[in-house]
C-alpha cells in the first residue's frame, strides 16, 4: 500500500444502515483501548523458570520489532500466567504439550464473554501460550535463535545490510474451512483417529503417532469451547428481560451446541462455526491474523445461506450476523492495544475472496457476493476482513457496477482486484515447475484464492509461506558495481559503530574496467545468484528452528496433507508445501539497470568510476548526472518495448534462480511473488543510492509498481508494462493458462492511482469498468485502485520532484500539476477537497 | 490560401496522450497534432498553434546547470534571477538544449513522427479501446493542416479495425476532408461563434469556410457509413462565445442544417488553468484575468442549448466551474435560489499519474 493510500484511510466515509445492534458494537469497537472489554494478548506459562512464549522467529519479516524483540520476550514472560498441568505433561511428546496447552488455556483459562447484541460467540483469542519446551529443549531453542551466530544476529545482519529479511511466519494460508463444515470436528476427528489406528505400532510410537494424537487432542478444543460460550449464552437467556434478546440467546446456546462439532446446517450455524474454526487458528499460532485467510466465503457458505433463505431467514438478518462476523474479525488488532502500537499490527489481511471463475469459465458470483459487498459497504470504514474481488474477462456487470460503486463512495480507500486468467496462469506455472500437476491443474485452478492481500494459493491444501522471504533485488546491482562488497559502511542503529567494508558477495571484478554492457550483466547474474542463495540460507536458520519446535497440530487439522502424512504444518505436512521468496524493489532494479546501460556505456554519459563515486557521495556533488540518470535514462512502466524487456529479462533471472531452492529441513520448494508490504518505505533507509537517480532515504519501488514518478504515460501504459514483466501473452495455446503467462505464481502487487474524474458520472464510470475489463486482458494479477486525493496534490506541491508527471486534465486541456503556479494549484486542490461523489 | 502539408510519411506531433476520456466515445488515445489553422484568442494549448517546434522552460525541472547555455550555437538563452529567458527571435527551435538538458526543464514542443511508428504507438491500448468501445481520436492543433498524414494514419489504424475520431475546427480545405473523412469512424467538430463578424474577431477568420465543411461533413455522414457521426464542440468563453445568442445561433444551426448527424453538442467550459503555458512562451493572453464560471451561468446557457431547437437530450456541458463552496459563492446578477451546495464539475478531469 502506498503512504498515500495510507493518509487517505482517514478521510474516508461514513457507515450508513446499520441496525442500533451492529452500530452499537461497531461504534464499541472503535472505543479501542477505553474498551472495558478487549482481547489484548495474554500470556501463559507451564510455571518452569525456562519457559518462553513469545516466538520471535514469526517477526523476523518485521524490521519494526526488532529494537523490541528482547523487551517482547521478557515482557510476555512476566505477565505469564501459570496453567496447571497434568503429571504426565512433561512425558508427552512436544506437539502434544503444545496441543494440550493451547486447549487448556482457550477451554479452562481464558474469559469467555458475549459482547450485548452479539449474535457469535468468540470472544478473546488473542494469546501467548508456553512454547512447552523442557529445559533441554528451550537451551537449545535459544541457542539457535537468540546465541552466537544465531538466527537473529544473521537476520539482523542481513537487513541491516540491505538484503531484506527472512522468516518462518505464521498465517498466510486458505485453511480447509469447506471441509471443516462440511464434515464438522466430529468428522475431522473420526478421520484422524481412523488414520491413527491405521498406523503401525511403530509408527504409533513414533513422531506420525504423536502428531495425529496431538491432532486429535486440537480437534476437540472447537468443541470444548463451544460448549463453554453456550454456558455463557445459557446464563445470559436467563437474565435477559428483553424478549427479542432472550430468543437470540437461546438460539445461540443451540448453536454451540450442535456447531463446530457437528456439521452446521443454518446460516447462522456455518458462520458460527467458521468464526470459531478461524479465530482458533490465530490462537494456536500464538499470532492475531496476518494472513489467516478465509478463501472463497461467498462459494463455500451459499450452501447455508441458501437454505436459510429458503426456510424464511429474513435476508437482512442474515448480513447482520455478517456483520457481527466483521467486528469480531477486528478484534484481532486488540493484540497489543494497552501499548497503543497499532503500527506492527495493523497490516492483518484476514482476507475474504469474493466471485471468481468456477468450473468451465462459470462466473461464480451469487446473491451471496453481493450481500457481503453490501455488508462491507455499509460497515466501512473498517479493516477487516480484507476483500478482495475476483474478476476476469467475463465478470458479469452488475458485480462490476457494484465495485465501480465502492471504489467511487469509498473516497481512496484501497480496493483489491484480482485477475482470474493471469493469476491461474502463474499456478499452472506453478504446478508445472514444481512438479505438482495432480494437484494443480485445468480442472481445478479455478478454486485458487488469494492470501493476506494478494498472494495466490490454493485452498486447504496449501501453505507456500507467501510473506516469509523478502529480498531486495537492487542488492545485486549494488554488489555487482562493487564486485562483492557493500558499496557504503554499515553502521550500527544501537553502538553507532561503523563496520569495516568486506567482502560478502562473489569477486565478480572490478567494474570501472568492464567495456561492455554484457561484462557488467554477467556479474550481476552472479551477484543475483548470490543474494537468492544467500536469503534461502537466511531462511533455513528459522524454519529449522521451527520444525523441531513449533508445532501447530490445531492448524495441521486443516490442512489437506498434515493426517495424511503425519506432519505438522510446520514440518512441510500440506500437500503443498512451498516457500515464496517475495522480491522487492524490482522497478528501482531494472532501472539502475536501465540506468547503468544508458549513462556508462551507451549514452557514455559518465564513466563507471564517476558513476560509483557518486553512488557512494549519495549523490552529492553530482546533480548532473543524479538529473541525468533520473530523467534521461529510460524507464520501466511507460509501455516502452525496450526498456520492459529489460524489465522481463530480470524477472526472468530471478525467478528461474528462485525455483532451483528448497529448504533443507523441509524440502520446500521456493516459488517467485512480489509483495513489498512496507519494506520498499523503510529499506530505502537502509540501502545505498541507486543508479536510477534514487538517493539513499528515498523511497524503493513498490512490488511490481513502476518507481515513483516514472509512470509517465497514463494508468494503461503502466498496466502494459506490467503484464509484459509478468510474461505477456504467448502464441495461441502455448500460454501457461490459455494464451496468458504468469512468472509470478504467488502474484504481483499493483497500484494505480486514478483521478476521482475517472468516475464522475455514470459514462465516466463505464469507461472505469472498461478500463478494468483491458487490464483483465494485459494486466498483472492483482490491482489496487487509489483515488487522487488533495492530500496527494498537496503532498505534490511540497515535493515535486516526486511528483514530475502527475497530469491536470480539464477538457481539452493537459498540464502537469507541477508545472503550474502555486494559487492555481490551490485552486485544483481546492476543488478536488470539495468534490463528491 | 489554404495548402496543407500532404506529406503521407511524417508529421509533427505535440503530444500523444493515452486513456483520455474526453475525446470521444470509450478509452482513447488521442495525438495532438501541431498547427493550427486559427488562432483562437482564448486557445487553452497556445503551443498547438504553431506548426513549428517550439522551446519551453519549465522551472520547477531546472537544476541549474547551464547546461543549456553551452549547447545552443544561437545564443538564444539567458538564465537571469527571474529563470531562462528564451531569445525567440534567435531560437531556431533545434532542439539541442533540450536534448541536453538533464532535468528536462527545457522542452522542445513539437517532434516528428513517422507514420509506422506513430501506428505502432497508440495500437498499444487496443485491448482497452476493444473493451471500452474506444479508439484513437486525431486532435490538435488542427490535424488536418497535416492532411497527407492524418488520412494515411486514420487509413492505416481503420485497416486494424481501430475506431477513429477526427477531431477538427473544420477551417481547412476540401481536399483535406477529402483526405481523411473516408477513415473517420466520426468526427468531432468545433462550433464557437456563429457571427461571422465576432468569430473573424476571436479566431483571425470569419466562419464560412467552416460552416461550409460542416454541412459538407454532414451530407458526408449522410450518404455514408463511416463517419457514423458528429460530435458538436462548443468552447464557453466568457465575453467571447459565452452568450446566449450565440448558443441558441449554434443550436438553431444544428436544429436546421444537422438534423440526423449530431449525436451530442458538448458546451465546454473555460478554463484558466493554462495562463501558465502563455507564460511559458512568452506571450500575453487576454483571458488571464478571467475566473471560471459559475455553475448558474453554465447551467442557464445549458438550457438556452436545449431550447434552441436541438434535441435536448444531446446537448451536454463538461468542464471545470467556479468552485461554489459557502466561502467563496459568488452570486452571479441573474440569480435564482441556489441549491444546497452543488457538484463542481470535473475538477481535476483525466487521470494520470
Amino acid at each position: 500500500m502506498s503512504i498515500a493510500a495510507k493518509e487517505i484511510q482517514h478521510q474516508i466515509k461514513e457507515p450508513k444502515g446499520l441496525s442500533s445492534r451492529i452500530a452499537r458494537l461497531r461504534d464499541y469497537y472503535f472505543k479501542g483501548a477505553d474498551r472495558a472489554w478487549n482481547n489484548q494478548t495474554t500470556s501463559w506459562t507451564t510455571g518452569t523458570p525456562w519457559d518462553v512464549q513469545f516466538n520471535e522467529i514469526t517477526f523476523y519479516i518485521v524490521p519494526e520489532t526488532y529494537m523490541l524483540m528482547q523487551t517482547l520476550r521478557s515482557s510476555y514472560r512476566q505477565s505469564a500466567r501459570p496453567v496447571i498441568l497434568p503429571e504426565d505433561f512433561w512425558e508427552k511428546s512436544l506437539v502434544e504439550r503444545r496441543a494440550w496447552f493451547i486447549r487448556e488455556v482457550m477451554v479452562n483459562y481464558l474469559p469467555k464473554e458475549i459482547l450485548p447484541g452479539d449474535l457469535l460467540a468468540g470472544g478473546r483469542f488473542n494469546i501467548m501460550a508456553s512454547m512447552c519446551l523442557t529445559e533441554k529443549e528451550q537451551k537449545e531453542f535459544d541457542r539457535l535463535t537468540i546465541g552466537k551466530k544465531g538466527a537473529r544476529e544473521a537476520v539482523f545482519w542481513f537487513h541491516g545490510h540491505g538484503y531484506g529479511n527472512a522468516g518462518a511466519t505464521s498465517g498466510h494460508l486458505v485453511p480447509g474451512h469447506e471441509r471443516a463444515l462440511t464434515l464438522g470436528w466430529k468428522g475431522i476427528h473420526a478421520d484422524l483417529e481412523s488414520k491413527y489406528n491405521s498406523l503401525s505400532k511403530e509408527d504409533q510410537d513414533g513422531a506420525a503417532g504423536a502428531q495425529l494424537r496431538a491432532m486429535m487432542t486440537a480437534a476437540t478444543m472447537p468443541r470444548d469451547l463451544a460448549a463453554e460460550y453456550a454456558k455463557v449464552c445459557q446464563r445470559l437467556a436467563v437474565k435477559e428481560t428483553d424478549s427479542d434478546r432472550k430468543a437470540e440467546l437461546k438460539q445461540m446456546v443451540q448453536n454451540l451446541s450442535r456447531v463446530p462439532w457437528e456439521p452446521p446446517k443454518t446460516f447462522w450455524e456455518a458462520v458460527q462455526a467458521l468464526w470459531l474454526n478461524h479465530m482458533l487458528i490465530m490462537s494456536d499460532e500464538n499470532y492475531p491474523g496476518p494472513g489467516v485467510s478465509f478463501g472463497r466465503i461467498d462459494q463455500y457458505l451459499l450452501p447455508y445461506w441458501e437454505y436459510s433463505i429458503k426456510n424464511g431467514m429474513d435476508r437482512e438478518f442474515g448480513k447482520e450476523i455478517l456483520k457481527c462476523f466483521w467486528v469480531h474479525s477486528n478484534t484481532a488488532y486488540d493484540y497489543m492495544i494497552r501499548s497503543g502500537n497499532q503500527g506492527i499490527s495493523a497490516g492483518f489481511g484476514q482476507l475474504i475472496t469474493l466471485s471468481g471463475l468456477g468450473k468451465n469459465g462459470a462466473d461464480m458470483t451469487n446473491d451471496l457476493t453481493y450481500a457481503i459487498l453490501e455488508v462491507i459497504d455499509e460497515m466501512t470504514p473498517i479493516l477487516e476482513p480484507k476483500p478482495n474481488v475476483r474478476m476476469h474477462r467475463n465478470s458479469p456487470e452488475v458485480l462490476m457496477d457494484k465495485m465501480v460503486d465502492m471504489i467511487s463512495s469509498s473516497q481512496g480507500a484501497p480496493f483489491l482486484i484480482n485477475f482470474d486468467e493471469r493469476s491461474m496462469a502463474g499456478m499452472m506455472r506453478e504446478a508445472k515447475v514444481a512438479g505438482i500437476e495432480h494437484l494443480i491443474n485445468k480442472e481445478n485452478v479455478h478454486e485458487y484464492a488469494p492470501v493476506g492481500c494478494l498472494e495466490n494459493t490454493m485452498v486447504g491444501n496449501d501453505r507456500s509461506g507467501t510473506v516469509d522471504n523478502n529480498l531486495n533485488l537492487l542488492k545485486a546491482v549494488e554488489l555487482a558495481l562493487t564486485g562483492g562488497r557493500d558499496l557504503i559502511p554499515f553502521v550500527d542503529p544501537m553502538t553507532f559503530k561503523t563496520e569495516k567494508i568486506r567482502q560478502d558477495g562473489p569477486e565478480t571484478g572490478d567494474a570501472t574496467r568492464f567495456k561492455t554492457w554484457d561484462e557488467f550483466w554477467e556479474a550481476y547474474k552472479q551477484q543475483n545468484a548470490y543474494i537468492i542463495k544467500k536469503c534461502v540460507d537466511l531462511y533455513e536458520k528459522s524454519e529449522s528452528i521451527r520444525v523441531k519446535f513449533l508445532q501447530t497440530p490445531y492448524l495441521s487439522c486443516l490442512v489437506k496433507g498434515c493426517a495424511e502424512k503425519g506432519l505438522d504444518i510446520t514440518q512441510g505436512g500440506a500437500e503443498i508445501s512451498l516457500v515464496t521468496m517475495e522480491a522487492v524493489t524490482y522497478a528501482t532494479t531494472v532501472d539502475a539497470l536501465l540506468a547503468i546501460k544508458y549513462l556508462v556505456f551507451d549514452g557514455k554519459k559518465c564513466t563507471m568510476k564517476e558513476l560509483i563515486q557518486a553512488l557512494k557521495d549519495n549523490w552529492e556533488g553530482h546533480n548532473v548526472l543524479q538529473a541525468l540518470a533520473k530523467n534521461r535514462a529510460p524507464k520501466y512502466g511507460r509501455d516502452d518495448d525496450a526498456a520492459d524487456a529489460m524489465a522481463k529479462q530480470v524477472m526472468d533471472l530471478w525467478t528461474v534462480e528462485t525455483w532451483k531452492h528448497r529448504t533443507i529441513s523441509t524440502g520446500r520448494q521456493f516459488r517467485p511473488g512480489m509483495l513489498s508490504w512496507n519494506y520498499w518505505v523503510g529499506d530505502g533507509y537502509v540501502m545505498a543510492a541507486s543508479a536510477d537517480g534514487r538517493a539513499k532515504g528515498q523511497f524503493l519501488s513498490n512490488a511490481i509498481c513502476p518507481s515513483n514518478g516514472a509512470d509517465i504515460n497514463g494508468p494503461t501504459a503502466n498496466a502494459n508494462s506490467v503484464g509484459k514483466a509478468l510474461g505477456g501473452m504467448a502464441v495461441k495455446g502455448q500460454g501457461d493458462w490459455e494464451d496468458y503467462l504468469n512468472s509470478l505464481p504467488n502474484g504481483a502487487s499493483h497500484t494505480i492511482t486514478f483521478n476521482p474524474s475517472i468516475i464522475k458520472d455514470p459514462e465516466h464510470r463505464n469507461k472505469f469498468k472498461a478500463f478494468l475489463k483491458g487490464y483483465a486482458q494485459n494486466g498483472g494479477t492483482c490491482l489496487q485502485v487509489n483515488m487522487l486525493d488533495s492530500d496527494m496534490l498537496r503532498d505534490a506541491q511540497k515535493h515535486p520532484q516526486d511528483y514530475r508527471h502527475l497530469l491536470v486534465r480539464i477538457t481539452g486541456y493537459n498540464t502537469y500539476f507541477t508545472s503550474v503556479g502555486k494559487e492555481l494549484q490551490n485552486e485544483v486542490i481546492a476543488r478536488l477537497s470539495h468534490q463528491k461523489f | 490560401m489554404l495548402t496543407e502539408n500532404l506529406n503521407k510519411d511524417q508529421a509533427t506531433i505535440l503530444e500523444i496522450v493515452r486513456m483520455s476520456t474526453e475525446d470521444g466515445p470509450g478509452i482513447r488515445t488521442t495525438v495532438f497534432f501541431k498547427g493550427c489553422t486559427l488562432n483562437c484568442a482564448w486557445c487553452h494549448n497556445p503551443e498547438s498553434i504553431s506548426i513549428k517546434p517550439q522551446l519551453q522552460w519549465v522551472g520547477s525541472r531546472c537544476i541549474g546547470c547551464k547546461t543549456c547555455l553551452s549547447v545552443c550555437k544561437e545564443n538564444a538563452l539567458t538564465l537571469t534571477e527571474t529563470g531562462m529567458q528564451i531569445d525567440r527571435s534567435r531560437c531556431t527551435g533545434c532542439g539541442d538544449c533540450a536534448v541536453e538538458c538533464p532535468g528536462t526543464a527545457l522542452e522542445l514542443m513539437g517532434k516528428i513522427w513517422q507514420l509506422d511508428d506513430l501506428v505502432d504507438e497508440v495500437i498499444k491500448d487496443r485491448a482497452y479501446f476493444e473493451t471500452s468501445g474506444g479508439g484513437i481520436t486525431i486532435s490538435g492543433g488542427e490535424p488536418t493542416m497535416q492532411a497527407g498524414f492524418a488520412g494515411a494514419f486514420l487509413k492505416s489504424l481503420r485497416a486494424k479495425g481501430l475506431h477513429t475520431a477526427l477531431d477538427t475546427c473544420g477551417q481547412c480545405s476540401r481536399n483535406a476532408l477529402d483526405q481523411t473523412l473516408p477513415y473517420a469512424a466520426m468526427v468531432l467538430f468545433d462550433m464557437k461563434l456563429i457571427d461571422p463578424e465576432a468569430h473573424k474577431k476571436f479566431t483571425g477568420h470569419d466562419n464560412k469556410r467552416i460552416l461550409d465543411n460542416l454541412l459538407y461533413v454532414a451530407d458526408y455522414i449522410r450518404s455514408h457509413v463511416y463517419p457514423s457521426g458528429m460530435w458538436v464542440r462548443t468552447p464557453i468563453i466568457p465575453n467571447a462565445t459565452a452568450d446566449s445568442e450565440n448558443i441558441s445561433g449554434i443550436g438553431q444551426f444544428i436544429a436546421s442544417y444537422l438534423d440526423g448527424v449530431v449525436q451530442r453538442w458538448e458546451l465546454c467550459a473555460f478554463n484558466n488553468l493554462c495562463q501558465d503555458k502563455y507564460q511559458r512562451l512568452d506571450q500575453p493572453w487576454a483571458f488571464a484575468d478571467e475566473s471560471l464560471l459559475t455553475k448558474s451561468f453554465l447551467d442557464e446557457l445549458t438550457d438556452t442549448a436545449k431550447q434552441s431547437g436541438v434535441d435536448p437530450d444531446i446537448v451536454f456541458a463538461t468542464g471545470a466551474t467556479r468552485l461554489e463552496t459557502p466561502e467563496n459563492m459568488q452570486k452571479p446578477e441573474t440569480q435564482e435560489k441556489q441549491e444546497t451546495q452543488q457538484e463542481v464539475g470535473d475538477g481535476v478531469s483525466s487521470e494520470r499519474i
